[in-house]
């Protein structure tokens, strides 16, 4: 089989496959920029999680098996785990809503920088591969595991920092107010 | 039974009558203001049928001059789908100035390294150039829109059904254009016949789709553009948020790392 045979036939065959995932309805339409500021704006759960988080040390198993209480440990190994999958799940939504107002900014701005766009496409793919590869480790491992301590960690920084950005965003519209709309540009200019 | 021949013949008879049916229903609908590039390439088919048509009931199919004029006329045509696709591509991003910067050096980039590649893996015999050079173009053109409506996807920008359907059907027909070709550039004897058919049937499925949204979805009122905020404020948040996920990226993976060094 020839190699041009192969290259066009495997790029037509992705093309359609392309276009059969970007024709698909989405469910998710384009948020209006009031909606994303007011979610920002609402509690996230990750910020709360420290504290469940911080019980779910390996040790606290590791006594149960001690005393013998072999089945007791088997469920709270389960509902460790549940509580591990739920955290990723809230988790992946605090990138999700990251990535959200990332796509609410570049629609609304005059100017978009390309790299940097670029950079959250890799790191949104990146995070999903990674999210969706420890997700499967946990439904495979009853063990829960401390590494947990550090999401959590990590979630409240996240929660922080949103908040400076809620700030950012209200400041701007004021400012943006008392500023006239931007006009649209050229079009002609392909 | 019919003839392969004259069944192609009459099926390219019939695409010519949509593509009537498709010019008269833009002009019913006053579309061939708003998309003038689309109409000019719908008007560039049937003068392309009707000149091909006459030049080969005059001189015959085998005729040399009548062959250069045909591949003339088609790039024409193709040239015409370019900016049918950059006519589409404007009306769905001129909302959104931002977007539309980027997106259009994005697009230019795809088409150019699809085309060059295309050339690339083409086979190297010169009797063939001008059928790879449409191909090049034809995937360059799928690949162009695929791109744009899969952009348009993660942004959630709305796309209008006509233009989609438009889109749609601009790449489908480029896509199993290729395909058509490639299989006629490997099995020559057995489909040199049926190819010239699955040709023109593959275009006429395209243009029912075309003729079925021209016919009945309508250009709705762009929607009002977002607020705009200042792009030092975009530049600042934007890097912010870039740090955040490659912050949480970067947890993430150290997480995962820890798991493997538990086992």
């Amino acid at each position: 089989m020839s190699l041009s045979f192969l290259f066009f036939g495997f790029l037509a065959l992705l093309v359609i496959a392309l276009l059969l995932l970007a024709s698909r309805s989405s469910n998710r339409q384009f948020t209006p920029p009031t909606d994303v500021f007011e979610a920002l704006s609402q509690s996230r759960h990750c910020s709360r999680l420290t504290q469940i988080v911080l019980a779910l040390r390996p040790e606290d198993t590791e006594y149960l098996r001690e005393s013998g209480q072999v089945a007791l440990m088997q469920a709270l190994r389960r509902q460790r785990r549940r509580i591990a999958l739920n955290y990723l799940d809230q988790l992946q939504e605090e990138f999700e809503m990251l990535l959200e107002i990332s796509r609410v900014l570049a629609v609304m701005s005059p100017e978009v920088v390309g790299l940097e766009e670029m950079e959250r496409w890799k790191l949104s793919v990146a995070f999903a591969a990674t999210c969706a590869f420890l997700r499967w480790k946990l439904r495979l491992r009853l063990q829960p595991f401390s590494g947990f301590t550090l999401l959590s960690n990590m979630a409240t920084d996240i929660a922080r920092q949103l908040d400076a950005a809620t700030t950012h965003i209200a400041e701007a519209t004021v400012r943006g107010s008392e500023r006239p709309v931007l006009g649209q540009k050229n079009f002609d200019g392909l | 039974m019919v003839e392969p021949l004259h069944l192609r013949n009459l099926v390219w008879a019939l695409t010519t009558i949509v593509e009537c049916i498709l010019f008269a229903q833009l002009a019913r609908r006053k579309f061939l203001v708003k998309y003038p590039w689309f109409s000019l390439y719908v008007a560039s088919t049937v003068v392309q049928s009707a000149l091909i048509a006459a030049l080969y009931r005059a001189t015959g199919v085998s005729d040399a001059w009548v062959w250069k004029v045909a591949w003339s006329s088609q790039a024409i045509v193709v040239f015409l789908r370019f900016q049918t696709v950059a006519e589409l591509t404007k009306k769905i991003l001129r909302g959104y100035p931002g977007i539309w910067a980027l997106a259009w050096r994005l697009l230019l980039i795809v088409g150019i390294v699809v085309l060059a590649n295309s050339l690339l893996f083409s086979n190297g015999n010169w009797y063939w150039i001008t059928l790879n050079v449409d191909r090049g173009l034809e995937l360059s053109i799928a690949a162009i829109i695929v791109t744009l409506l899969l952009f348009a996807r993660y942004y959630r920008l709305p796309i209008q059904p006509l233009h989609s359907t438009l889109m749609i059907g601009l790449c489908l027909y480029s896509v199993f254009f290729v395909l058509n070709y490639t299989l006629l550039e490997k099995y020559i004897r057995e489909l040199a016949k049926f190819w010239g058919f699955l040709d023109v049937f593959t275009y006429l499925a395209t243009l029912l789709i075309w003729v079925n949204a021209v016919s009945f979805y309508a250009e709705s009122a762009p929607q009002a553009a977002p607020p705009a905020i200042p792009k030092e404020l975009y530049g600042k948040l934007s890097s912010e948020l870039n740090l955040r996920l490659h912050h949480l990226n970067q947890q993430l993976n150290q997480l995962l790392r820890t798991e493997d060094q538990r086992r």
